[in-house]
């Protein structure tokens, strides 16, 4: 295989890879805070539409990035009220809130379908203009694709090495003992869910603003879970989140490049090939990831009041 | 990956077998030269004196969005056609109907609302069409594209495996790469047909034209398109094509990638590539599907196995784009006189497939009953067929 071939699949890997990661990142912040989110494939599709609404209507794609932004807070912000102040179970609550996207996001965007937008600006990779152009050509990225990995070391910084972080996963582990030590968890966790709702959000609008253009129901395909599932797989760690999305989107690539390659095995087959891979990953690592996790993830939080 | 697209391949793979098993049989009387223009007209002027009651009520139903700017979009233009043609008929449509159980539910209802003529255009809606046809013998069936017959039950569809072939030549005149890419949803046989008629087609001009296959699994998903897409351009393809519902993302996608692209299903795909389209084809059955409408209105309705081609208006071409130089154009005009005058047809044999196998024989044809049931790729095409 040549170099172009694997460096082409680098780029597509880095292209598809990107919502996942800003999906996994705010699923990661919820998380560390207690909470399990399990309607952020809902959330990723409202944010998606409307981002791709507000990009229409504005031809304006950073607005619309930021509409989604907001888009996703707020959807996060239904799941906070729903078992925060209502203490509903988090696993019932999120299935709720993933249907409730589905319909709502296709409500938003049913106006928009085959709109034609203008997505996000790509520019070319800083040094990569000496190169070949067959090259230069795969190094074009745009703004969320060259932030995502700063983004990540980010919310490292922000939950291991800053107070606010100290009290999420604190929260996170133990909200008796957080409250105790004078942290309101409640709080704590609205604003874990809302930092992690604006970074699906992100993530959901470079789907549909960058990299697909266009606005199709349930475009996610079962992006929410498999970030879900990256998180075990990241044990709840921002860095690691990025290589677990580079590993599945290349997967995605690589299948892709096997199906136009030539190689006479069923396309069906070759397309199963990164959910296979996340089985297996899921599997070899299982039990010892227990050990990560958050202590309090899931359960609720009754309150001292 | 979820149940979803596991429930759509297992469903595609069962038609397909369907497909394969019932591609020979069925009196598939193949018409050319449908749309009887004084015979639309006489009916527009007899019906537009009873103006009040529809004289008759038509159920549409699409696979997705009307405004998919790809097929459903074309196929809704079409039907609105009818109604334009003919006022006295009133239209009531059902978009995003994908699934079987769904189109069964939402045919009964639009029969209940008194619809006297379904049109139905979605894969997926053939088997539910045929066993309601079963039910309601006063209702007529037109299905889009499918293969079986009834008494009250019949389908219609445009004939691409020609106007691919006229693609494939302007494609194997743009590519520099000699690489070009195709995007489909499905590996059925009419998909693999377009692909074979559009390599045949870029083989006919540029000996060396390869077309390299990404499958996405899905007749309208995005972000698997994306996906494809960039694969393709990342392995060099320089013209994309492709034959899923809507054409927005992949062409967005090439346009954005600054590669050529050819549009199908819908002649407004043009729009996303300002820079890069060379051209594209589009279903515009609205004359035919008038001209059925019509025979439903006055009687003379009979089931017919209906094909049209770009001959018959029932495909158009789209305008050229700006880079699309002159000798391509001529190249394409050339090949459509040479169809249309029959010197050239596209799957004359011989016709060897990937594996070097003779599929058509020399002094033999590819015939338009067995293309729904074709199972390989010609020599030059990169990919899997099954």
């Amino acid at each position: 295989m040549s170099e172009l071939a694997l460096l082409g699949v680098l780029s597509s890997a880095v292209f598809a890879g990107t919502a996942l990661l800003y999906a996994t990142l705010g699923e990661i912040v919820g998380e560390r805070a207690g909470i399990i989110n399990l309607g952020l494939e809902g959330v990723l599709l409202v944010s998606a539409s409307t981002g791709f609404a507000v990009t229409s209507l504005t031809g304006n794609p950073y607005l619309g990035v930021l509409a989604a932004v907001f888009a996703g807070g707020l959807m996060n912000m239904i799941l906070g009220y729903m078992v925060l102040n209502r203490k509903a179970n988090q696993l019932a609550s999120g299935l709720a809130l993933m249907f409730f996207g589905f319909g709502l996001s296709a409500l938003i965007g049913k106006e928009f379908v085959g709109a034609k937008i203008v997505g996000l600006p790509r520019l070319a990779l800083p040094g990569s203009s000496g190169l070949p152009k067959l090259y230069a050509s795969l190094l074009h990225f745009d703004l969320l694709i060259y932030l995502a990995v700063p983004v990540a070391v980010a919310i490292w910084w922000l939950l291991f090495r800053t107070r606010w972080g100290l009290g999420v996963r604190a929260v996170g582990e133990s909200p008796e003992t957080a409250y105790a030590s004078g942290r309101n968890p409640r709080l704590v966790r609205y604003q874990a869910l809302w930092l992690g709702g604006a970074l699906a959000g992100v993530g959901g609008s470079h789907l549909s603003i960058a990299y697909a253009m266009n606005w199709t129901e349930y475009m996610t395909a079962g992006l929410g879970f498999i970030a879900i599932a990256l998180v075990i797989f990241a044990k709840w760690h921002p860095l690691y989140a990025v290589a677990g999305a580079l590993l599945f989107s290349g997967a995605v690539a690589f299948q892709l490049l096997l199906q136009s390659s030539g190689i006479q095995v069923s396309p069906f087959l070759l397309s199963t090939i990164p959910y296979v891979l996340t089985l297996v990953v899921l599997m070899a690592w299982g039990g010892r990831r227990k050990a990560a996790a958050p202590a309090s993830l899931g359960q609720i939080y009754e309150g001292t009041e | 990956m979820n149940t979803r697209n596991l429930r759509t391949v297992g469903l595609a793979l069962a038609l397909a077998l369907l497909l394969a098993a019932c591609g020979g049989d069925g009196a598939a009387t193949t018409t050319t030269g449908t749309a009887d223009a004084s015979t639309v007209t006489t009916t527009t002027a007899a019906t537009a004196t009873t103006a009040a009651d529809p004289c008759l009520i038509v159920g549409a139903l699409y696979g997705g969005p009307v405004t998919d700017a790809g097929y459903n979009q074309a196929m809704h233009d079409s039907v609105m056609a009818i109604s334009e043609n003919i006022s006295c008929v009133e239209i009531i449509e059902a978009e995003n109907v994908p699934e079987e159980a769904g189109a069964t539910s939402t045919m009964e209802n639009m029969i209940q609302q008194g619809a006297g003529m379904i049109i139905a255009t979605a894969f997926n809606h053939q088997y539910p069409a045929l066993e309601l046809s079963n039910k309601y013998p006063d209702v007529i069936f037109e299905h889009a594209g499918g293969w079986e017959m009834g008494a009250n039950f019949a389908n219609f569809f445009g004939e691409p495996p020609d106007t691919w072939y006229m693609m494939g030549v302007a494609a194997g005149l743009m590519t520099e790469s000699d690489k070009l890419g195709f995007v489909a949803a499905f590996p059925l046989g009419w998909t693999l047909t377009f692909i074979n008629a559009y390599e045949l087609g870029a083989q006919s001009v540029n000996p060396d034209a390869q077309t390299v296959v990404a499958y996405t699994f899905g007749w309208g998903d995005a972000t698997k398109e994306a996906e494809a897409t960039n694969s393709l351009i990342n392995q060099g393809a320089d013209v994309i094509t492709m034959h899923v519902d809507g054409p927005a993302t992949v062409i967005s996608t090439a346009e954005s990638r600054g590669v050529y692209s050819i549009g199908f299903q819908s002649l407004a795909a043009q729009q996303f590539a300002p820079e890069g389209w060379i051209t594209g084809i589009g279903y515009t059955l609205g004359d035919t599907l008038t001209w059925l409408t019509s025979t439903v209105i006055d009687g003379t309705w009979e089931p017919i196995f209906l094909r049209c081609g770009i001959a018959d208006d029932c495909m158009a071409m789209a305008p050229y784009g700006p880079n699309v130089p002159q000798e391509v154009k001529d190249a394409v005009d050339q090949a459509r006189a040479d169809i249309e005058a029959g010197t050239k047809v596209v799957f004359a044999g011989p016709i060897v497939d990937q594996d070097g196998a003779v599929r058509v024989a020399e002094g033999e044809e590819l015939t338009a009953d067995l293309m729904g049931s074709v199972d390989w790729f010609v020599e030059g095409v990169v990919g899997s067929p099954r």
